[in-house]
């Protein structure tokens, strides 16, 4: 495939992005964008997250998230002073963070000025603005702030932060789209901006139910406070639970159709008392929902987890079956679409994951990332973003 | 003006992931036209709060898909749209002509995203999923919980919001696409692969060096990092889910903990010399999780976040949803909650959480509530395909508009 076949083919992108924002931006790489992220003598704080290719040493973490782009070392040189405010103004799009390395050299404003049509994406832990605005959010911290946390768990655990960086996950993605919709409003007026991403509000615009639950609790008979207490995986419906079956655990649901559920558990003679008369009222619909749970708690425990995975999704049930990492990596689903990547990694190449959407026309995929030691006066021209370029 | 003024975006969305990417497109100024159904019912229930937090600043036409006339009415608003998009299970837009084939023959600039569990093609391809099933097969469910512990998982649907993000992410990479090729395309998404995808660095840990990640509880995953944990802190008088409050604190590096010191008052077992470093905090985390336990137990949470902030040591209350609308001084300061202005025909008061993007020159800072079963027909009609009002009314007398 040629580089001008994915979608954002010839968007430049300068990035100094951190956990916050990194995910964002990798987005945009994968699907074509031409993304430089300078990188000071120190090296690149996120090269120091794990995981590691034991073989190498080198960060899996880092390889990741910085795929598809060009990393630029960028050693403090006085003849060029302005190194970075130049490459920023010759870019369609700047990601930063606040507390980057770069801070006290670069002057966003005035890369605004010499290039009116950029768009200057700036994501902070809490805003720019408001008493939190200069806390210290690292995922975990941000996720308790946010919400997330205080819904994941139940109760004989702590509350919990969800596995990896999901939190940093969803203010990436905002970050992706505050990018793009910039660009898209830089494209039809040839007017940037700057736009800013708070992490904290990302995160709570990704809750489900909560606000729901305290906004419209008067909507739910069964609420007795305006949030729900930690409750494991079971969903504010009350609907989803994962079970134990006799080898695994499985997400079992008898949605969308009830009904449909309760025909099969009829079919297999473990419908216990659910034909009940106490049930048939439509006042007691959600009461028999709640016994059905209890029913295919008792029933999922007979079997075979495997088996009852697809003998579901026979029934057009969307049970879920607990996979491990290994069951992931091996998931056939994936292996038919050919989904898995490869990226280089300290000479070693790695499986990795493929892009998240599939563009008929303009297929994404994760790219090594290319190392670039800034040794030229005419940086800008050396990497291909000159005027004449 | 809003950043995406002018994109017309047909929505064929139900539940949460495609109706929460339309959301950010409609708050950001596309023209998102939903098209609702009579017979979609329970938490899709258009009267119901489910359907209105994810439908804000959406219009609505409601046809009945059954009816040749209806499905002529979806071909032809498909035709002059600059995105149509849906999430229902595969081939149900094929079988009522409005597929990317067909659309496509006529509408060459068209993206079109088909947004599935599972993706539009391989064996699993017509299996059904909701977010919890995604997030049990793509290792959410598995990894996140406590060692020894596979069954805790998310308690919300993540991966929906994630997919609709990402949706939102595809869409405008390719409108970015067409400006260049004057094209549009299909855009297939699976939300499986949306999830597998956020766990990256775990898989790469796995196919690189054959190391199968387990729950953790609050650990961080792949880095040797402490403390980082949640620590109870003094319970509330009344009232209190779980009657329970509880801090986040994570020492990213010796500098933060060097200050989580200070504010202990320097007690001799966190003057060790082992935990000087990094590594030797690590080794010995869950001595330092138990002494910060007790430090904590008997403090407010709320002044202890503060008193650590402002000691340079991240820490977080761990915050409900009570906490999010009532005690958290930064949403309110920034009016993240805002009540909608008009009333909702049947529930009144509705709300919006802000559109966590701040656009300076083009802000997006409207807000209009989710609108009723076919409240828009005769507006979207006359806008985009210039149909008179009589006609319209005529529709819906004969039933195929509802």
């Amino acid at each position: 495939m040629t580089e001008t076949a994915k979608a954002l083919s010839g968007v430049r992108i300068v990035d100094f992005s951190d956990e916050r924002a990194v995910y964002g931006v990798k987005l945009l790489a994968d699907l074509g964008a031409d993304v430089i992220r300078p990188v000071s003598d120190e090296g690149d704080p996120l090269a120091t997250r794990g995981p590691f290719d034991q073989q190498t040493g080198q960060s899996l973490w880092y390889a990741y998230h910085t795929s598809s782009r060009r990393v630029l070392h960028v050693s403090p040189d006085p003849q060029q002073p302005n190194l970075l405010n130049d490459l920023c103004a010759h870019a369609d799009v700047v990601v930063v963070n606040d507390r980057h390395p770069f801070e006290s050299e670069l002057d966003l404003a005035q890369v605004r000025q010499r290039s009116p049509s950029t768009v200057i994406v700036e994501c902070t832990s809490f805003g720019k603005t408001g008493p939190w605005a200069n806390f210290l959010a690292p995922d975990l911290v941000a996720g308790a702030m946010g919400g997330s946390v205080g819904i994941t768990g139940d109760a004989e655990t702590p509350p919990l932060k969800p596995f990896g960086d999901l939190n940093f996950a969803v203010s990436g993605a905002y970050v992706a789209i505050a990018c793009l919709a910039g660009l898209y409003c830089a494209r039809n007026s040839e007017e940037g901006q700057f736009v800013r991403v708070s992490a904290h509000e990302c995160i709570a615009s990704c809750l489900e139910h909560v606000f729901m639950w305290y906004l419209y609790n008067d909507s739910f008979p069964r609420a007795q406070r305006r949030a729900l207490e930690r409750r494991g995986s079971l969903h504010w419906t009350d609907l989803y639970h994962v079970m134990a079956a006799q080898d695994g655990n499985i997400m079992v649901t008898p949605t969308p159709s009830l009904d449909n559920q309760l025909v099969w558990l009829i079919e297999e003679d473990a419908h216990d008392d659910l034909l009940d008369p106490e049930y048939q009222e439509p006042q007691a619909r959600g009461k028999w929902a709640r016994r059905m749970m209890d029913v295919l708690r008792n029933w999922v425990a007979t079997k075979d987890v495997e088996s009852l995975f697809f003998e579901a999704q026979e029934h057009h049930a969307p049970y879920g079956w607990v996979h491990s990492i290994p069951q992931v990596a091996d998931n056939p689903q994936l292996a038919a679409r050919d989904w898995w990547e490869s990226v280089k990694v300290g000479g070693n190449t790695v499986t990795t994951t493929g892009v998240p959407y599939q563009h008929h026309d303009t297929p994404a995929a994760p790219r090594d990332t290319e190392e670039i030691v800034f040794d030229s006066e005419d940086v800008i021209n050396a990497i291909g973003w000159g005027d004449e370029e | 003006m809003r950043p995406l003024d002018g994109v017309r975006i047909l929505d064929f969305t139900h539940v949460l992931a495609g109706p929460f990417c339309t959301r950010l497109m409609a708050d950001m100024g596309a023209d998102v036209v939903k098209v609702n159904s009579r017979t979609r019912v329970q938490i899709n229930a258009p009267a119901g709060p489910y359907f209105t937090l994810w439908n804000r600043n959406k219009r609505t036409v409601a046809l009945d898909m059954s009816r040749e006339e209806a499905r002529k009415i979806a071909y032809e608003l498909a035709s002059k749209a600059d995105v149509v998009i849906d999430n229902f299970s595969m081939g149900v837009l094929d079988r009522w002509g409005i597929g990317y084939d067909e659309i496509s023959q006529h509408n060459h600039k068209v993206v079109y995203v088909q947004m599935s569990g599972m993706g539009g093609d391989g064996p699993w391809s017509n299996f059904v999923t909701y977010a919890p099933t995604i997030h049990a097969l793509a290792g959410f469910t598995y990894t996140t919980g406590v060692p020894g512990r596979q069954d805790i998982g998310l308690g919300f649907s993540y991966n929906d919001h994630q997919a609709g993000l990402h949706a939102a992410v595809a869409i405008l990479s390719a409108l970015e696409s067409r400006r260049r090729t004057g094209k549009g395309q299909k855009i297939d998404i699976s939300q499986f692969e949306v999830a597998v995808n956020l766990l990256g660095p775990t898989l790469m840990d796995w196919f690189a060096n054959g190391i199968e990640a387990q729950p953790c509880a609050n650990d961080m995953p792949h880095d040797r990092i402490a403390p980082h944990g949640c620590y109870r802190c003094a319970a509330p008088d009344t009232g209190e889910v779980l009657a329970e409050r509880w801090i986040a604190i994570a020492c990213m590096n010796d500098d933060q903990w060097r200050s989580l010191q200070g504010v202990l008052g320097s007690p001799s077992w966190a003057m060790d010399a082992d935990f000087q470093s990094g590594e030797g905090r690590y080794q010995r985390r869950r001595f330092i999780d138990a002494k910060l336990a007790e430090w904590t137990a008997s403090q407010n949470s709320a002044e202890l976040m503060t008193e650590l902030q402002n000691a340079g040591v991240p820490a977080g209350v761990v915050q409900d949803g009570v906490d999010l609308m009532e005690r958290d001084p930064q949403l309110q300061a920034r009016e993240f909650i805002q009540e909608i202005e008009e009333p909702h025909p049947s529930m009144k008061r509705t709300y919006a959480d802000k559109l966590p993007i701040e656009f300076e020159r083009t802000p997006c800072d409207v807000y209009k509530r989710a609108r009723t079963l076919g409240e828009d027909n005769v507006a979207i009609l006359s806008d985009w395909l210039g149909i008179e009002e009589e006609a319209v009314r005529k529709g819906e007398e004969e039933g195929y508009l509802t």
